[in-house]
Parts: C-alpha cells; sequence; structure tokens
C-alpha cells in the first residue's frame, strides 16, 4: 500500500513537473459527443503554435461536475474548462475562476451575442468566455398542423393563439377513450417552464438575485401552463409520461407542441426521422408583457481559465481560438448557437437542407434581450438532475398532475428554494 | 496423538510470529477505508463543507437542519415507512414460502431455486425490467389492468401516493426469496417430533404453527428481522432505477437523498450529517432488536 | 380443510408466487428479442418476433457492437472476478489469524470489524471519494477493486467460524511433522475450507458484480464503465429504446444467473452465511 502511494505521488509529481516544461494545457468539457471534432480543432491549434500541447478529456455533464469539483477542492483545476451557465455564480463567489476582462476589453464585442457575454459578467470582471449558447424554443410537428389545418406558430404568436393550437391538436385518434396524440406537453422542469416566464416578462427572482419571488406575470404563466393540463386537458400529465424520456414525448408523436432546449434540435434530427416533419418557433409571448418587456431564455456554454493557471496568456489564446477563429459552423450541433456571430450568421450553421428550416429563430431570440434564473445553488432550489424530483420542478409536477394547488406549490418552493439560498 | 505442553507452546510460539502479517491486509483495509471515512464523515457532518473547500465548523446546524425542514422530515417518514412495510413483507412472504417448501413435496427445491434467483440477480437490471412494466402509458401491468375492464390504472411511479410503495414492492419481491432461505435453515432445527405429536394431540395447523414452530423459529425469526431492518435503509440501486426519488421526492428514502446531496449538491456536509443519521438509525434499530431479543428468549 | 385441499392450495399459490418471480425475466428476454420500436405498440404483445426473422439475435449484436457492451461487459468480470479472488485472499488469511491465533488487541479488532459491517456504506462514500482521488484513481477499476478487497468483513467473519470447526489435531501433527504456519495454513486450512471458499467467491462475485454506486462515483471515462452503470446510462443517453435496455440488462443478468445454476448449492450457503448483502 505505501508502495502504490509513493507511486502514485511520484506519478502525480512527474505530471506536474512535465506540464510546467513542455508548455501544456489541460483542457476539459463535458460533451463526450463533441470529442472528436474537438480533438481536430485542437490538432490544428497545436501545428499552429509549435511547443504546445493539449490534453483533452471529456465526460457528460452529470459525471463531468463532481470530478471537476473535485479537482477544484484540491486545487488541481485543469487550466482550461468547460463551464455552464447554471454554475458560474457558485465557482464564481468560491473564487475558482480567473478574471478575463483585461484580455476580453481588447475585443469588439459586437462580434458576440451580448446575452450569452452577460451570464459571465459576474461583479466587475468577466469569468469565462461563451463558446455557444442554447435557448429553449417551441417545437411543433408539422405535419399535426397540417392535418388539423391550423397554421403553424410564428414569433408574433399570443398565448391565446397557441390555446387555440393546442386545442384543435388534442385528439383521440382511434376512439378508444383516450387521447393519443396532445396539443402540448410540459412538466416542471426549467426549461419547460422557465421560457414562458420570461416571455410574459416575468420574474422568478429578486432583483439582486439572492431570494425567490415570482411576480404575478411568474405566477400567470405558471396557471396557464398547468391549466393546460388540468382545466382544458389537452396537455399530457407528466405522472401519463412516466416511463417515457421527456425528450422522446414529442418525437414519439404524444404532443404536437412542445418546448424545450435547443439543444434537441439534434435529437430529432435523429428520433423523428422519418416519422414527421417539424419546425422550431419562438415561444409565445404572454399577455402582459410588451415587446419591450418580454425576454429570451437563453444561456451559454464557456470556457473558463483556473485561477492557478501558470499560463494565462496561452489559455486565453486558446480560448479565442476554440470559440471563435478555430472554429467552423459544422462544429457546432444542431440548436448549439456560437457566441461568435460571424460563425452564427453564416449560411452553414443555418442548415438550410435539414430540418428545421428556420434555425434563423434562434438568431431572433438572441438578438434580443434574454435573462436566465441561475443563482448558486440552483440545483437544489430548482430541483434539476437526479434531483428533480425535489425542489421547484417536484412541487409543480404535483400542480400538473392535478394533485397541488398553484397556489400551495408555489408557497412551498418559495419556503424551500430561499432557505437554500440563505444557507 | 496429544502434544506435550511444551511443543503446543511452540506451535503457539510459530503462529504469534507471523500471525500480525496474517491480518495486516484486512487490517489496513480496516483502518483505511472503513475507521478513517467513518471518522472523517463525523467532523464533516459539522461543517458547511461543499467540496470547494470551506468548510466552517456549523456545529449542530446540519443536523438541525434535517430535523426541521420539510424535505428532511418527508425523507425520514418515507425511510420509516419503507421499513415498516418492507420488513413485515419479506417476513411474511418469506415465511409463508420456508413453510410450503419445508412440508416436502416433489419439485419444491426446483421452486426454493426459482425464488431465490431475484435476489442473485442484477438489480439495475431488473429493476429497469419492473420500470417497463410499471410504466403508465405503455406498461405491461396497466395494459393489462385495461384489459380487466380497469379504466383510469394508477400512474404507479408518477403518482406520490404510489411511488414508495412501488419501490418497497421491488424491494420485497427481489429480497423475499432470501429470507425464505434462511427461514428454511431455520425450520431444520424444528424437531418435527414434536409438530407430528401436536397433530397427533388434536392440534389444527395453525395451532401447531402458532404454539410449536413459531416459538422454536424465534432465533431465525430475529435474525431475519434485524438483517432486514438493516437492509431496508439500503436502497440506491433501486430508488434510483425505478423512480430517481419521485415525484416531488414522495419515494427519496434517506440513501437516495445522500447521494442527491452529496454528488448532485456537493453539500458535502448536510450529506454527511444525513449519512451518520442513517447510521444512528441502523444502529437504533440494532440496539432495540438486541433490548428484545433477550426479553423475547424466554417466552 | 381436508389435507388434500389444503396442499392444492399451498402448490396453487407457490406456482402463482412462482410466476410472479419468473415473470420480469421472462419479459426481459422476449423483449430482448423485439425489432425496436415494438415496446410501444399498444396492447403490448408476448411476440418474440425477431425470432422468426433472419436476424433473431439483432438487438444483441447492436448492444455489443455499437453501445460498448462488450467492454461493459469485460470490466464488469475483471472487477467481480479480481475483488472475489482478492476477498478469498485476505479473508482467509484473516479468518485463519483470528480463529486460531492469539495476539494482542484481537478481540477488539475483531469486535470493531463486525460493528463496521452495519456502517452504511453512505456514511464512507464521501472521504472515500477524495480518498480516491487522492490516490489518483478515478476513472480506473481501482476504487471498484481494492477498497471490496480489504474490507470483506463478511467474508472475514465467515471464515473465521469455519476456520475455528478444523480439528486442532490436524495442525498440531503436521507442526511435529516440521510444518510452519505458512505451510500449515495452505496445506491444511485452506483444503479444509473449501466449501466455504467456493461460497465466499459467489457471494462476492455477485456483490459486486451488482454494486452501482461506487461506478457512478469513480468511473466516467467511458472504457473503464461497469454494465450496472452502463445501463443507468441506457436510460438516461441515448434513446428509450426498452428493447435494447432489455437486451442489455438480460446481459448482465446472464453471467449472474449461470453462476447462481452452477454452484446453487454454494451460492445458497454463501448468502446464508454472509446474512447480508453488501
Amino acid at each position: 500500500m505505501f508502495q502504490r502511494i509513493v507511486i502514485t505521488f511520484s506519478f502525480l509529481f512527474f505530471v506536474v513537473f512535465q506540464s510546467a516544461s513542455a508548455q501544456t494545457l489541460r483542457y476539459m468539457m463535458w460533451d463526450p459527443s463533441q470529442l472528436e471534432i474537438e480533438k481536430a480543432t485542437i490538432a490544428k491549434f497545436e501545428s499552429s503554435n509549435p511547443g504546445v500541447n493539449i490534453e483533452v478529456s471529456a465526460m457528460p455533464p452529470k459525471e463531468y461536475w463532481p470530478r471537476i469539483s473535485a479537482l477544484a477542492a484540491s486545487g488541481d483545476l485543469p487550466d482550461v474548462f468547460a463551464m455552464s451557465s447554471g454554475y458560474i455564480q457558485s465557482w464564481h463567489a468560491d473564487g475558482q475562476l480567473r478574471n478575463l476582462k483585461a484580455y476580453a476589453d481588447k475585443l469588439d464585442m459586437s462580434k458576440w451575442f451580448s446575452g450569452a457575454m452577460d451570464v459571465a459578467r459576474l461583479g466587475n470582471g468577466l469569468y469565462a468566455f461563451p463558446q455557444n449558447w442554447v435557448a429553449p424554443v417551441l417545437f411543433f410537428n408539422k405535419d399535426a398542423f397540417d392535418a388539423a389545418g391550423i397554421m403553424y406558430p410564428n414569433s408574433n404568436w399570443t398565448w391565446s393563439d397557441f390555446l387555440t393550437a393546442t386545442v384543435a391538436l388534442t385528439k383521440d385518434k382511434d376512439n378508444d377513450g383516450r387521447i393519443d396524440q396532445y396539443g402540448f406537453w410540459a412538466y416542471g422542469r426549467y426549461a419547460h417552464i422557465e421560457p414562458w416566464v420570461f416571455r410574459n416578462g416575468g420574474k422568478l427572482l429578486t432583483t439582486n438575485r439572492t431570494s425567490i419571488a415570482p411576480d404575478f406575470r411568474a405566477i400567470e404563466a405558471m396557471k396557464f401552463l398547468t391549466d393546460l393540463a388540468n382545466l382544458h386537458q389537452v396537455a399530457a400529465k407528466p405522472q401519463d409520461m412516466e416511463g417515457i424520456r421527456s425528450k422522446d414525448v414529442f418525437p414519439m408523436g404524444m404532443t404536437a407542441m412542445w418546448v424545450d432546449g435547443s439543444w434537441n434540435i439534434a435529437h430529432l434530427r435523429k428520433a423523428a426521422k422519418g416519422k414527421f416533419r417539424w419546425g422550431i418557433s419562438q415561444i409565445p409571448m404572454g399577455p402582459n408583457a410588451k415587446p419591450a418587456t418580454a425576454k429570451g431564455y437563453a444561456w451559454a456554454d464557456m470556457l473558463a481559465v483556473s485561477p492557478n493557471t501558470k499560463n494565462t496568456d496561452l489559455a486565453w489564446k486558446f480560448i479565442m481560438y476554440m470559440t471563435g477563429s478555430g472554429r467552423k459552423a459544422k462544429d457546432f450541433l444542431g440548436g448549439k448557437v456560437p457566441a461568435y456571430r460571424p460563425i452564427a450568421e453564416s449560411d452553414a450553421w443555418l442548415e438550410r437542407d435539414l430540418q428545421p428550416s428556420n434555425k434563423e429563430v434562434l438568431l431572433e431570440i438572441g438578438s434580443g434581450t434574454t435573462t436566465t434564473s441561475f443563482t448558486p445553488k440552483w440545483s437544489k432550489w430548482r430541483g434539476y438532475a437526479a434531483s428533480k424530483s425535489g425542489g421547484m420542478n417536484g412541487e409543480l409536477d404535483e400542480v400538473f398532475n392535478g394533485r397541488q394547488s398553484l397556489r400551495k406549490a408555489i408557497d412551498n418552493f418559495v419556503e424551500y428554494g430561499n432557505k437554500v439560498l440563505s444557507k | 496423538m496429544k502434544l506435550a505442553p511444551a511443543s503446543l507452546s511452540m506451535l503457539e510460539r510459530e503462529y504469534r510470529r507471523v500471525g500480525f502479517y496474517l491480518i495486516l491486509p484486512a487490517l489496513i483495509g480496516l483502518v483505511l477505508f472503513r475507521l478513517y471515512p467513518i471518522i472523517a464523515s463525523f467532523f464533516i457532518s459539522f461543517t458547511d463543507w461543499n467540496v470547494f473547500g470551506g468548510g466552517e465548523w456549523v456545529g449542530l446546524e446540519n443536523y438541525f437542519e434535517i430535523f426541521s425542514s420539510k424535505e428532511g422530515r418527508l425523507i425520514l417518514l418515507n425511510t420509516l415507512l419503507f421499513a415498516v412495510i418492507y420488513v413485515p413483507g419479506i417476513f411474511f412472504i418469506g415465511l409463508a414460502l420456508a413453510l410450503a417448501l419445508n412440508s416436502g413435496f416433489r419439485g419444491a427445491a426446483g421452486m426454493r431455486a426459482l425464488y431465490f434467483l431475484p435476489y442473485i440477480t442484477s438489480t439495475v437490471a431488473i429493476t429497469l425490467t419492473w420500470r417497463w412494466i410499471f410504466s403508465t402509458r405503455f406498461g405491461l401491468l396497466n395494459n393489462l389492468l385495461l384489459e380487466f375492464g380497469l379504466n383510469n390504472p394508477p400512474a404507479w411511479l408518477g403518482d406520490p401516493t404510489w411511488s414508495l410503495y412501488t419501490v418497497v414492492f421491488v424491494a420485497v419481491w427481489r429480497d423475499s426469496g432470501f429470507y425464505m432461505i434462511l427461514f428454511l435453515a431455520g425450520l431444520q432445527t424444528v424437531d418435527q417430533q414434536l409438530v407430528d405429536s401436536a397433530r397427533v394431540d388434536g392440534a389444527n395447523r395453525w395451532e401447531v404453527f402458532r404454539h410449536v414452530t413459531l416459538p422454536l423459529l424465534a432465533p431465525t425469526s430475529f435474525f431475519v428481522i434485524l438483517i432486514a431492518m438493516v437492509r431496508s435503509t439500503q436502497t440506491f440501486e433501486i430508488t434510483y432505477a425505478l423512480t430517481g426519488g419521485g415525484p416531488n421526492q414522495s419515494s427519496t428514502t434517506l440513501s437516495f437523498y445522500i447521494y442527491q446531496n452529496a454528488f448532485i449538491h456537493f453539500d458535502m456536509g448536510y450529506a454527511a450529517a444525513l449519512a451518520y443519521v442513517l447510521c444512528i438509525v441502523v444502529g437504533g434499530l440494532t440496539l432495540v432488536h438486541h433490548q428484545l431479543r433477550g426479553k423475547w428468549s424466554y417466552v | 380443510m381436508s389435507n388434500r385441499h389444503f396442499k392444492l392450495l399451498m402448490i396453487t399459490g407457490l406456482l402463482l408466487y412462482g410466476t410472479l418471480t419468473i415473470f420480469p425475466f421472462l419479459w426481459m428476454l422476449i423483449t430482448s428479442f423485439k425489432p425496436v420500436g415494438d415496446t410501444f405498440k399498444l396492447p403490448p404483445t408476448l411476440m418474440p418476433s425477431l425470432l422468426l426473422t433472419d436476424h433473431p439475435f439483432l438487438n444483441f449484436e447492436l448492444v455489443f457492437q455499437e453501445r460498448n457492451f462488450l467492454r461493459y461487459f469485460i470490466n464488469s468480470c475483471i472487477v467481480a472476478i479480481l475483488s472475489a479472488l482478492g476477498q478469498l485472499f485476505t479473508c482467509s488469511l484473516a479468518g485463519f489469524a483470528f480463529a486460531r491465533i492469539r495476539f494482542p488487541g484481537k478481540k477488539i479488532i475483531y469486535g470493531i470489524l463486525i460493528a463496521t459491517m452495519f456502517v452504511p456504506t453512505e456514511v464512507t462514500i464521501i472521504p472515500e471519494f477524495f480518498m480516491m482521488r487522492f490516490f489518483g484513481w478515478l476513472d480506473t477499476l481501482l476504487p471498484l477493486i481494492i477498497p471490496s478487497i480489504m474490507v470483506g468483513a463478511f467474508g472475514t467473519l465467515m471464515m473465521t467460524e469455519y476456520f475455528k470447526s478444523v480439528p486442532r489435531e490436524l495442525e498440531e501433527a503436521a507442526f511435529i511433522d516440521g510444518a510452519r504456519t505458512v505451510h500449515i495454513f495452505y496445506y491444511i486450512f485452506l483444503p479444509a475450507a473449501r466449501p466455504a471458499l467456493a461460497s465466499l467467491f459467489v457471494v462476492a462475485f455477485i456483490h459486486n458484480w451488482d454494486e452501482l454506486l461506487r461506478p457512478v462515483l469513480y468511473i466516467t471515462n467511458d472504457d473503464w464503465k461497469t454494465l450496472p452503470q452502463a445501463l443507468m446510462n441506457f436510460v438516461s443517453e441515448f434513446e428509450a429504446e426498452w428493447t435494447l435496455l432489455l437486451t442489455g440488462s438480460f446481459i448482465s443478468t446472464l453471467p449472474l444467473l449461470l453462476v447462481y445454476m452452477a454452484a446453487q448449492k454454494h451460492v445458497v450457503q454463501g448468502f446464508v452465511h454472509s446474512g447480508i448483502k453488501g
């Protein structure tokens, strides 16, 4: 055992020594499906920067966060690592991110989507740099719309347009008394609820983002959504979809419309292939919002630099390459929008030959005002990933299932969330 | 052949020379992988450590939070409810199967092997299979119920009324065969002559069971209950694979809640406190069991 | 109630419960021979319709080739076999020492060993995680093997009890003939304990095969994942293809079924001795 520890240690020293001498950057990311693309880009970076060596590793998000957190705890962070909008505030608060403002000030900021950049602006600094961003959109089944003889959704849709369509699209095709195609479906998930809140001009948090206080616009949005399942019975209840993963309900044709993150475009291209035609649209604007107050919900995937790195200049150079100049449109799969406008606005990224045919909807969202509700400890009060049965998500699910009043649910998650945030 | 005392002590001495080295691997393991983490966890549970460092001493705050928060109490209640259904569940099914198989008929050995099967197979694999069977819309169970004319079959995994019971069901289903084996082993010690003579004296089956078999099975029963109580707290695999603790934490028990707090929210201090509560629950049950056993063994 | 009626009722009950026991396994097997997409047909069918086509093992091919299951399968085998063999080694050595040798602190160590059996994994897992990180063992199979080998409390208990029943005369005779501790252990105790060792092996194999929490925490690299972990990833990462998922489930159950069928007696005895899984 002792020998093993010695070996382990000497190995660690060897690694540390190595990285100091040969200009090695360690880089960690969370999307294994992107790794091949990443490696190709890295190879180009290395060949144009002789003597530089990039060590890259990738793992799925639910494994990435425990791992990278443990590395942070031991002061062993990789030089450059992927950072999400959901965690950046906790990480910044813990002093685990290097301020990049001095570098970024030299850039022409109009070339980047400002919403994506804003997520990383904390305090007076810039604590990560956006690579791509995503936003929830309204997915709709074109074949179902055609069959019902109604117009496709567009950016001017109101909630009543949406409701009318939802009612018309809810169908018991084989007359067995059970609905086979719902107009819509949603549960308490952040990507299902927040888009509607923000498009109604609503807020979940107080202005200083330190406590949870849904305003009447937010409550109106939650009421509208939960009424679809209970009052109007045109949206599937979460409990009835149990056993089917949330992202499969739409491609299976169980619902004609669905709101979730734009990253699902890549999934739908596979899962709905050969089944039906589909498109995307903005989330309908709420009755209590004006175009000036309706906000999009968008957040960025970023690259951050460790505060312990010995080579910030090189790390910055690498980030610039990986988020902009070194990139091609095809590096960004489906619904991931490049944060660097020249790539996002190129024809290559719009992918006209694939579904959906109108990816500019995303650019439209990104050009408007966007916001988020991320805070430190977000995963806990919101109920996320393996704890999605808790927090706000869990409480709202029970409203969708018709077992709890919205009022009660809000009381519960506000109390719970504020307790989490005050800790 | 008997050894002279002198040479016996030589064997002892020879043993003693190497004895320590023989337990060394196990001793290192015990210290490194059990004692150290147990003690470290204890200290962590008094801090607000959240992986990034920090870790200020907060005294009993984490423990206080478990018992004062709605969620904490719900999880404790779920854990308790789980045990309250699980223990009698496996007890009665395990005992019934053992008694039936013990009555001796052709094919009993085959049946015994069959009932034990769920216990030794991969928990994740079989739980995922159950998840598919329990699925609200496409699951086999609800489609069967529809066939039998039940128009609105429940959402077994999606309704808080059922979710915890569904998790317990799978746990009982998986483990009953194991307790059956324990009971069968216990029944070997029951003197068949006592049973036979009671029958000859005119006692009916129930009376024989109640007054002869059950008292003789008391040691086994106590052992089964102890094991079952401890095991009822170890639900991670089934919860994770069946419901993910939902909906609205209705099927989350301590074991899964610790995982959520430690490795999703990185609230290590709180998670460690939860782990110690679990430890205390298990320890308490063991103690209660010990006390009762002392009292009841005279019955 | 007459004897015959009672017996009839009893056997009916046993058969019903037997059906409930076997059914999920059958359903798993049937589903692994259904074409993709059949699972969402209503009402569900019991027909393993792939068997009637040219590619009856299509799902198995997909799971092994496209979903990397061969790799997971090998990893699970490595973990389960090495852990089980390692436990035989440490537990029998320690068991021998506890059963035969007097040394200071023996009772205390033995007591602690038994007491820690009742400490749930959840208590130790957080510090253990950071220890593994410190050793640099994350993303290797070591954290799944080494602790399991070195903390065989049940195994040690079982071997201790077993070795206590080995008659003294044998080793005394051997000692007089010049055998030393190692020889005595190897030539007298190990052969005498063969049934116990066999039971310990299968029990340890099954436990380690089934472990989920540790792989989920320690392994993120796809190359080192184990079967239960890969199955959970199936649910969250890939399409909800229940045909493939249940095929994967069947694959990860099969070795346990084989071990069980081959060594049923040892399995049953082992679990009765160890008393508890985990």
